[in-house]
């Protein structure tokens, strides 16, 4: 191990992270959760052509590699001529990716509150609307706090792809380093310490979340 | 020549697919993108900057200074050379090899300097400035192989190379079976712990790393006939463009300036 190399690139490596992955992983899952319940809700609706809608998008996404996804919004898009900046385009590309997956999520989550709760709003006078906004959604916030985790933790390290279009990330910096040292090995584990020290920051307000959601239940 | 693969062996496949379904797109003569038109040197000083496409990670041709600063190489010297004559400024896009055409072909850059070797695909593909690189393909094993002494004893044998360099189709013509890399120092790391028997690759790079590394237990026992010619991809029908361009590299060797930033990085004229 060259400790004095580990120690040089550590910060270019942190550094990375700050304004690279955290930023593009923070702004796609706060789209992307948006992109979900919307996708979830048609997909439960029981509007056929809404719920058709809904399956497609969620099996396209689900369906082809992160990388495709990445490529066409970035090198495809523009001979339609919509010619999108690479900060935009990771963005978009990773919102909607974190969409089709947290979309089926949600819509277990939703399924899995018990359908007496739908009709004790009802016979309370609150409507379809209101039931779900105060009773429903609130408990499935809770069932759905651990896989959305997994999601955003996955999302993370994906990030890792937005190098491919023009994206300086945290993997990005430790592959200018390595190229440079040509220490592959020893750099890209010190981007895996890296990418595992967020990780442990996000459980860890994973499991904030989880104790504060759990004031909806009764013990 | 060249090279890399992605940092992950599953993309890379996706990548080389993609780069093949798009190089096949723009080569049917009703391709609608504005980008299979073209650049003329009117449209680039309109808009007074040469969008260099690089990978910076490929040393020392495109890297960065001590791993983290600005971006430099025998590559970034010689566009930037270049765009100084045609009296434009430079900027540098970066991203992985195998993203680099792509990139290209969609506009988002208006140029590749990344030791892009000329070859026959590339040229139906792109159009391709002069060369300012010459430098033969070489065969390295370790010290210790006797087995393999010229690239006839290849068959057989297994020789570590990146799947989009034209070194894989050198190496995979004279028999060997391929094992797939990122790049040149993936490929010595395997040969080095004795996981792969040989690999191809043009004679800079491994001048290179013998000169930062010092004793690196691998050795040259064959070179190519033919010396690959690197030059600057544009995109294709960027005539205009390509032909300012080799003016600019007449005058850049005629002033001895090619030569002098040769000789900064590998001691010895490499440009012609």
């Amino acid at each position: 191990m060259d400790w004095e190399l580990f120690w040089v690139s550590l910060w270019p490596i942190v550094r990375g992270g700050l304004v690279g992955t955290i930023p593009l992983s923070i702004a796609s899952f706060a789209i992307g959760l948006v992109i979900a319940l919307l996708v979830a809700l048609a997909r439960i609706s029981g509007i056929r052509v809404l719920s058709g809608i809904a399956r497609f998008y969620v099996s396209v996404i689900r369906g082809t590699p992160l990388l495709v996804q990445l490529f066409v919004i970035f090198y495809w898009l523009p001979s339609l001529g919509l010619l999108i900046d690479p900060w935009p385009s990771a963005v978009i590309a990773f919102s909607l990716n974190v969409g089709g997956y947290a979309a089926e999520v949600i819509r277990a989550a939703i399924l899995s509150v018990p359908k007496g709760q739908w009709e004790a709003g009802h016979t309370i006078g609150m409507s379809r609307t209101t039931t779900l906004r105060r009773i429903i959604l609130p408990q499935a916030a809770r069932v759905s706090v651990p896989p959305l985790s997994n999601t955003f933790i996955s999302l993370v390290k994906d990030t890792s792809l937005a190098s491919l279009i023009l994206v300086t990330e945290l993997f990005r910096e430790a592959q200018k380093i390595a190229a440079f040292s040509q220490e592959f090995v020893m750099i890209y584990m010190e981007a895996a310490l890296v990418y595992w020290v967020f990780s442990l920051v996000l459980s860890t307000a994973q499991s904030r979340i989880e104790k504060r959601l759990d004031r909806y239940v009764a013990h | 020549m060249r090279k890399k693969l992605l940092s992950t062996v599953g993309a890379a496949a996706i990548a080389v697919s993609l780069a093949a379904c798009s190089a096949g797109a723009s080569d049917a003569p009703d391709a609608g993108a504005e980008a299979s038109d073209g650049l003329t040197l009117a449209e680039v000083q309109e808009s007074g900057e040469l969008v260099v496409g690089t990978e910076g990670t490929y040393r020392p041709f495109s890297y960065h200074e001590g791993g983290s600063g600005a971006l430099t190489g025998y590559d970034i010297e010689v566009v930037t050379a270049v765009a100084e004559k045609l009296g434009v400024e430079v900027t540098f896009e970066e991203t992985q090899w195998d993203a680099i055409f792509a990139g290209l072909q969609s506009g988002r850059f208006d140029i590749i300097a990344n030791q892009v070797s000329i070859n026959d695909e590339r040229e139906a593909a792109y159009t391709m400035s002069d060369p300012y690189t010459v430098s033969p393909g070489v065969l390295i094993v370790a010290d210790s192989n006797t087995e393999i002494a010229s690239f006839d004893d290849l068959s057989g044998f297994s020789s570590a190379q990146s799947l989009t360099s034209n070194w894989y189709e050198v190496a995979v013509g004279y028999g060997a079976t391929v094992e797939a890399v990122e790049g040149w120092a993936q490929a010595a790391e395997l040969l080095t712990q004795g996981r792969v028997d040989a690999t191809v690759n043009d004679e800079l790079t491994f001048l290179d790393f013998e000169k930062t590394e010092g004793d690196t237990g691998l050795k040259i026992v064959d070179e190519t006939d033919d010396a690959s010619l690197n030059a600057f991809a544009l995109p294709k029908g960027s005539d205009d463009l390509a032909a300012a361009i080799n003016e600019a590299l007449a005058e850049l060797r005629a002033d001895g300036t090619l030569a002098a930033i040769s000789e900064s990085y590998f001691g010895s004229d490499v440009s012609e």
